[in-house]
């Protein structure tokens, strides 16, 4: 072959072939991923501002309270669905497509449409979000897009998700990994979720409750079934993969993955516990949501014991010290849900802002910071180039866990006082108000350390693309590595 | 290498990073230092893991089928229907008027004349020691029913004090046994001492006024000739002239006394 | 788990389970519902909207309203809600026939709104919806003031004028607040909320 070849060990071994084939992997990745993480991250930014005027309206009513566009009710879910499909879709989609890629050693092909794809996703993201400010939402959760804006996305993501699936299909032939089984599984999941909800609430609205049973199908699914696979994806890849060692059991990662999908897509009632629906689907979506401990023990035993042993290198590396903080965040939120879906528990904490404390530790304390460990591996592999500085890793990392620790425990306490007072008939409604506004006010600090932990992540990012700093042999980690018998990796 | 289709020509590299020593170096710098891909173990899935998970599945069958109301499209309360087909039913006999009424007032009147009964000044009036609140005479305790049911509206003087503002109609919200019991509460409550008012007279004054739309005023409710029936109460806001005991359709004095 | 046929068909069948029950059913029980029809009164339940009533669910869907109200009642053996005196009896599927959407709501920042149009009057209505901190004490609920119009009052005033405003954006003598046609159909919407109709599917519980 030409030079490139030669410039390496010119011996044919299997890891020299390996390795170019992931440079070239690498290479025909490069645009489209960058492209859904830049505008990923300018999403996260406009989603955390929109969270901060939200939450700080909440303890100040008067706040930006004179225009139509910057209502509470227009701005929460603004902030919501800029998240959920401006940061975490674009995040997810950027890091599966990658993984995809890696794992079934395909390079990508005809990029030019994905980048087309993600241009029109960031399309369909700005014409919604400007269009719940201006007013069309119609206030169905998770699906606050107007109508006129949600084609567009559904559009884009046709091809996005044909990409992951024809490069399942035109694989290399051989053992096929666990993070592909859920990466197929998500691209698959997320048109069916995503046509079937705009035909049923928007382009042709069923009647009555039964909206309700479909949207919160809906919404749970996005979590269960889009997000998690994803997440989940990231973890058997990273974990096994920064430490080198094995993912512990195969067993038990088809374990995880059938009961998973099996029972999650089945929980989607218990947001409506008590709500006007037979008592059969509320009953099913309870059973279900307990059923869940078994995929998730499952996974949290994997993870573990792929892990154990090799906690060391949490000090180091700032991949796995992200993914792992996910991987346990799920753990938690997982069992929190299945304890939530009881239904004695439900009358406490049903309508309060304990709901609110437990998405955030899914969205954010496992998804996200999920997919800022990926982003912290793939994008140096993109880029060529190291990221520029330890240390606005580490702010960045400390900020963000403090931040969410922080709002996660203020909404739990708030909303178990707040529900508490809700409970009790012989307590005025306002008082469940007052009660819980300390914790709001803690809350909206909280936010504020999120928002500059992604204010810093995206300076760093933009002085990645720019390839800013010295040019560095070495991968960018928290601490000198302690060796083991491997080589080290980030 | 070159026969394989997924590996793109050299010529696809961009030039720039392969005119620079340095930067070809960079180039593969990370994927050189890489691990191999992730592979998976082997070890058989815990004893445990498979013990507890059968469990849960059994448990999700027992619970299923006792909480599912016959898997009904019209049965909305899982516990109306047992898991052998029997309803359940349960008598808890008469509820406290104190209780109840102390729930109703909390839902709906002390967000104007507050938890201590007191009111607002200016605004509400209050209700401890309010002579419109203790009135025991026919037309005193029926003059409370009718605010309840219908509504006040215009000035109104309690304890000497001026109050000018609208209370809402609860005649279409509230039962008769909550109305009863509301007011009940209010005339023992805070140190206040008064009979208790009971469902039948509500309904009596309710069906009395019936085509009543309009809020009562205080000069209406004064206007009302009344009948005296106990010489010890308090008296009334404003003395009205006493008119014929007649006037009212049913007898004041037995059957009309509320509660005792 | 290496071949592509056999994860397609399993990923499919465990995601038709989940949509055969909650999509499905749902879509073909509760979603062809019709209104019954009272014995006694002859009266609909649920009850139709009148126009105005109609087009104030679009407001309320805009202004998304349902982020800090719930609407609905449940039932007594799993929470206080008839206690409270949120509604004499638990909603049921057919109360949602004539929302749109149904704005079932998982937030009780603020009050239930199930029956809300028994409690107040359209007039305290206009005036909490221009000033929620004046007519409820601590309210955090937001200011609507952009669906009224402060303008001068042109001879006579407007029958619709809001009356009795205190507060920092009281209308200055000379001035008047007038409600403008979003706020007028809001609050008839906000007033059709009532539903203390009987249905068959849903018993009237005790008190206690």
């Amino acid at each position: 072959m030409t030079t490139l070849a030669e410039s390496l060990n010119p011996s044919s071994s299997e890891q020299t072939l390996e390795k170019i084939e992931r440079s070239a992997i690498d290479a025909s990745a490069r645009l489209p991923v960058l492209l859904f993480f830049g505008t990923a991250i300018f999403w996260l930014l406009i989603g955390s501002l929109l969270a901060l005027v939200a939450s700080f309206k909440m303890s100040i009513p008067g706040f930006l309270d004179n225009e139509a566009w910057l209502t509470f009710g227009r701005v929460r879910p603004a902030h919501m669905n800029t998240v959920i499909y401006g940061w975490a879709s674009a995040a997810g989609i950027g890091v599966g497509l990658w993984l995809m890629a890696r794992l079934c050693r395909v390079a990508m092909m005809h990029t030019s449409l994905l980048i087309v794809a993600a241009i029109f996703w960031n399309l369909g993201v700005l014409v919604g979000t400007l269009g719940i400010l201006a007013g069309d939402s119609r206030s169905i959760e998770w699906l606050e897009f107007p109508g006129y804006s949600t084609p567009i996305l559904f559009i884009a993501y046709a091809f996005i998700g044909i990409w992951g699936i024809i490069m399942f299909r035109f694989r290399r032939p051989g053992h096929v990994y666990v993070s592909q089984w859920y990466l197929l599984a998500a691209f698959l999941w997320f048109p069916w979720l995503y046509g079937t909800v705009n035909i049923l609430l928007i382009w042709q609205p069923i009647l009555g409750s039964a909206q309700g049973a479909v949207n919160w199908w809906y919404a749970h699914n996005v979590l269960g079934l889009w997000f998690t696979p994803i997440g989940l994806a990231s973890a058997y890849y990273m974990i096994p993969k920064v430490i080198g060692r094995p993912i512990h059991s195969y067993y038990l990662s088809i374990l995880g993955f059938w009961s998973l999908a099996l029972f999650y897509s089945w929980n989607g009632m218990h947001h409506l516990i008590g709500g006007p629906f037979p008592a059969w689907m509320i009953s099913a979506s309870v059973v279900a949501s307990i059923m869940m401990f078994i995929p998730v023990i499952t996974v949290a035993i994997n993870h573990h014991m792929t892990m154990k042993g090799h906690f060391g290198g949490l000090k180091w590396s700032p991949t796995l010290r992200f993914t792992v903080f996910g991987a346990m965040s799920y753990t938690v939120v997982s069992f929190q849900g299945s304890l939530m879906a009881i239904p004695t528990l439900n009358q406490i904490t049903h309508f309060t802002h304990y709901t609110i404390g437990h998405s955030h530790l899914g969205l954010y304390a496992f998804f996200t910071m999920m997919m800022f460990g990926a982003m912290y591996y793939i994008t140096p592999r993109l880029v060529g180039w190291e990221w520029p500085s330890a240390n606005l890793i580490r702010w960045h990392f400390w900020l963000a866990a403090i931040g969410i620790l922080v709002m996660v425990g203020a909404l739990t306490l708030g909303g178990i006082i707040q529900g508490l007072a809700l409970y009790d008939p012989a307590v005025n409604f306002m008082n469940s108000m007052h009660f819980a506004s300390p914790f709001l006010w803690v809350r909206s600090i909280s936010g504020l350390l999120l928002t500059a932990a992604h204010v810093i992540f995206a300076v760093h990012f933009v002085m990645m693309l720019l390839q800013m700093g010295s040019k560095r042999g070495e991968p960018t980690l928290f601490a000198r590595p302690v060796l083991e018998e491997e080589t080290l990796s980030v | 290498m070159s026969e394989d289709p997924n590996i793109p020509e050299s010529e696809e590299f961009r030039e720039d990073e392969l005119s620079s020593e340095m930067n070809v170096a960079k180039v593969h710098g990370s994927i050189m230092r890489e691990q191999a891909d992730p592979r998976d173990g082997y070890e058989p899935i815990s004893l445990w893991l498979i013990t507890f998970s059968f469990a849960l599945v059994f448990w999700a069958g027992m619970y299923l089928v006792g909480n599912s109301g016959g898997f009904s499209s019209e049965v909305f309360n899982a516990n109306l229907v047992a898991w052998d087909g029997s309803g359940a039913a349960v008598d808890k006999g008469p509820p406290d008027p104190m209780v109840v009424g102390k729930r109703v007032y909390t839902q709906y009147c002390l967000v104007c004349h507050q938890s201590t009964g007191l009111g607002v000044a200016g605004q509400f009036p209050p209700l401890v020691d309010s002579e419109w609140v203790l009135a025991r005479e026919w037309h005193g305790d029926n003059h409370v029913v009718k605010v309840v049911l219908n509504g006040l509206q215009g000035p109104i003087t309690v304890k000497g004090n001026l109050y000018n503002n609208a209370m809402a109609p609860w005649g279409g919200v509230l039962k008769d046994e909550q109305v009863a019991s509301v007011l009940t509460y209010i005339r023992n409550e805070w140190g206040n001492a008064a009979p208790p008012i009971t469902a039948e007279f509500v309904a009596l004054i309710r069906e009395q006024n019936a085509d009543r739309k309009e809020a009562w005023t205080q000069k209406e409710l004064q206007a009302i000739p009344r009948a005296v029936i106990d010489a010890s109460a308090p008296p009334a806001a404003d003395e009205a002239p006493a008119a014929d005991p007649a006037a009212p359709s049913q007898p004041p004095a037995a059957t009309a006394a509320p509660g005792a | 788990m290496n071949r592509l046929p056999l994860l397609f068909l399993g990923i499919f069948l465990t995601f038709a389970s989940a949509w055969a029950g909650l999509v499905a059913y749902p879509y073909l029980k509760l979603g062809q519902l019709l209104p019954i029809t009272n014995e006694e009164t002859g009266e609909l339940a649920p009850p139709p909207l009148s126009g105005i009533a109609d087009a104030g669910q679009d407001v309320y869907a805009a202004n998304g309203c349902l982020y800090c109200h719930s609407q609905q009642v449940r039932p007594a053996y799993l929470s206080t809600d008839i206690a409270k005196g949120l509604g004499p009896r638990r909603t049921v599927a057919r109360d949602y026939i004539r929302s749109r959407p149904a704005f079932l709501g998982t937030m009780r920042t603020g009050p239930d709104l199930t029956n809300v149009g028994l409690r107040y009057s359209a007039e305290w209505q206009h005036r909490h919806l221009y000033e929620p901190g004046e007519v409820s004490k601590g309210s955090i609920m937001p200011a609507f003031r952009y669906l009224y119009i402060m303008q001068k009052i042109e001879g006579a005033p407007n029958a619709d004028a809001l009356k009795d405003l205190t507060g920092p954006h009281a209308p200055k003598p000379g001035y008047e607040v007038v409600p403008t046609e979003d706020a007028k159909a809001l609050v008839a919407y906000l007033l059709s909320l009532k539903r203390n109709y009987p249905l068959p599917e849903s018993p009237e519980e005790a008190l206690e």
